[in-house]
């Protein structure tokens, strides 16, 4: 935790690289990490306050405040919550979230895909890094997180068409091994395997899906665990595995150095959930 | 972090935006790199990843007298998966040796890469083989997608997008070196040094992918970012290279050459030559020159020739209307 609070800028924000200026993701990631440690509390208040100063007209964040467009990392800071945002500015938010959606799920562009065989008649609705642009598994499954929160804090049908919509997204988006992409499994007749990274975060994000999945989903985690090359990859699959209580009770801490803020954010994140402490879930 | 991209401390973001303006239209008059009139591509032969990659690049860039004494260079690969031994990342000991030639010519050389696809850009490098092969790689390596950036005001786009927010390391360096895997791409035929600009692009503003490249057309877009950089440099990594349904999935084709010029437009028509790749069928050539056949006809072919070690890579079914059918 030391490290992470060294990094911190003196506008209240984190950069991804110690010295760097202050971007949206890695400030949420480390406000939600040190959110667990209530002796963090003076930093957290002011990563909020940097949050509270960048939140764009629309509602959502931009990625670094030089940026004049919301993006995805919406989805990221929505996960701290009402009681840490306010609630107009969380209320804001989700607003923006969800109103955003898969540029290829237009009708235009549906048709042309239906014409080359290449996507279900009825695509499901997924979320775009950036609007404008097609849905992929990570700001899907980042939104979703999100969104669940919302539900249980403030529960309306909107909100839980989008779930849906985002979690058939992603059992639409599953690889043939049983985890996940970037985006699509299937390319020019190509099987696209899955990644660990991408499959830790959708299995976080289909806490309640059909078990078949899950189960399936669990095992390739569990296998991919063992050979992960990375500290983000090992920190999603951790904590993909511990929100379906399948992380296996001897597994080996986390092992791969954090060369980032945000995966240092994340390393401590999948730490707690290990221990039963799991933020994108509480 | 010691490269010169990260001794940048006095500089605040104003006094960038000012500078690189300044810079880049200055580039419109002068190339502090006085590029030659002709567009010359050399073709080396260069066997396999060993030590002979070494003199066969110090000699390279010998045969295109660039002058980068006190230069900043960047070198930019292409690094794509976790894989050491697999055709897809620019090969490690090829990014070594251009360090070291380039430092030999008495440049500051840093490193940098913005991957498109999967973003533990430094755990991806080490899986790649980079940590071992280039000491204090760490050191000497930016992550482009999380660099600071730059809102980079497009000039008579053939792309949908009007600016475009590049890294700001990118626009700071005197010399852009791109440094490519010669591969087939399932969308845009192959894959070279002006794909490889895409690279410059925020990962940290647009994500992973960088999607709002494919709707605002790939190749229109690759046009658009080799007239947005313009002091750049390629050299192409041919040794093996991939073909079939790259720049990904497909499998290795040895070439056994490394390719290299000041012109990105000649270097990847060239490139797509020695593939069996029509380059007038290139949309993103056409965008970039106006006019391939005049690009192939100025450029001043040294080292081996074409037809040595031109061999063709497998395409899709979908690209076969690219296939070069008679030499150009």
């Amino acid at each position: 935790m030391s490290s992470l609070l060294t990094c911190q800028n003196p506008d209240g924000g984190w950069p991804y690289q110690p010295g760097g200026s202050s971007w949206t993701e890695p400030t949420a990631y480390a406000a939600l990490a040190l959110s667990i440690d209530p002796s963090a509390a003076p930093q957290v208040a002011a990563a909020l306050r940097w949050l509270a100063a960048h939140q764009l007209a629309d509602g959502g964040w931009p990625p670094q405040p030089g940026v004049h467009q919301s993006t995805a990392v919406t989805a990221l800071v929505a996960l701290l919550g009402p009681a840490a945002l306010g609630e107009a500015s969380y209320r804001r938010g989700i607003q923006w979230l969800l109103r955003q959606t898969g540029s290829d799920t237009g009708l235009l562009n549906r048709l042309r895909l239906i014409a080359y065989g290449r996507y279900p008649l009825q695509p499901a609705a997924g979320w775009p890094w950036f609007p404008g642009t097609s849905a992929w598994v990570i700001p899907t499954s980042l939104s979703i997180l999100a969104l669940r929160k919302t539900m249980r804090l403030m529960p309306g049908p909107a909100i839980r068409e989008r779930l849906d919509q985002g979690e058939a997204f992603l059992l639409q988006h599953a690889c043939a091994d049983g985890g996940w992409n970037y985006g699509t499994a299937e390319s020019f007749g190509y099987t696209a395997r899955s990644y660990p990274e991408t499959t830790g975060m959708a299995l976080l994000a289909l806490q309640p899906a059909v078990a078949r999945v899950i189960g399936r989903a669990c095992a390739l985690a569990r296998a991919q665990l063992r050979a992960c090359q990375s500290s983000e990859a090992e920190s999603w699959l951790r904590l993909g595995l511990a929100a379906h209580a399948q992380l296996p009770l001897h597994a080996t801490p986390p092992v791969r150095p954090a060369r980032d803020v945000r995966t240092a954010a994340l390393a401590m994140l999948a730490s707690a959930a290990a221990q039963g402490r799991h933020v994108f879930l509480d | 972090m010691s490269s010169w991209i990260n001794r940048m401390p006095g500089i605040n973001r104003r006094e960038f935006l000012q500078t690189s303006a300044l810079g880049l239209g200055l580039a419109g008059c002068a190339s502090r790199l006085s590029p030659p009139d002709e567009t010359t591509v050399s073709i080396a032969a260069a066997p396999d990843y060993d030590q002979r990659i070494y003199a066969i690049l110090r000699q390279v860039l010998a045969e295109h007298r660039l002058d980068v004494r006190g230069k900043r260079v960047l070198l930019k690969p292409n690094l794509i998966e976790f894989e050491p031994d697999g055709p897809i990342n620019t090969h490690p000991l090829l990014v070594h040796a251009a360090l070291e030639a380039f430092r030999s010519l008495g440049a500051q050389v840093a490193i940098g890469e913005g991957p498109g696809h999967r973003r533990n850009t430094l755990d991806l490098a080490e899986a790649a083989g980079y940590f071992r092969a280039i000491p204090r790689f760490e050191d000497l390596f930016t992550d482009l997608n999380l660099d600071d950036v730059v809102h980079f005001k497009l000039n008579y786009p053939h792309s949908k997008l009007n600016a475009v927010y590049l890294a700001r390391s990118v626009l700071s360096c005197d010399l852009l070196v791109s440094m490519p895997k010669m591969k087939t791409h399932h969308w845009a035929g192959a894959t070279l040094s002006m794909k490889n600009l895409f690279g410059a692009v925020s990962g940290g503003v647009y994500g992973w992918p960088k999607n709002i490249l494919h709707w605002a057309g790939i190749h229109q877009c690759v046009a658009d970012l080799y007239r947005a950089l313009p002091h750049h440099f390629a050299i192409v990594d041919g040794i093996v290279g991939m073909q079939g349904n790259g720049p990904i999935q497909g499998l290795p084709k040895r070439s056994g050459v490394l390719v290299a010029g000041r012109d990105l437009a000649a270097v990847d028509a060239t490139c797509c030559r020695l593939m069996g790749i029509d380059p007038r069928r290139i949309d993103y050539l056409q965008f970039a020159t106006g006019d391939v056949p005049q690009l192939l006809r100025s450029t001043r072919q040294i080292g081996e020739p074409v037809d040595r070690f031109a061999t063709s890579f497998d395409l899709l079914p979908e690209l076969s209307g690219l296939r070069l059918v008679q030499p150009v």
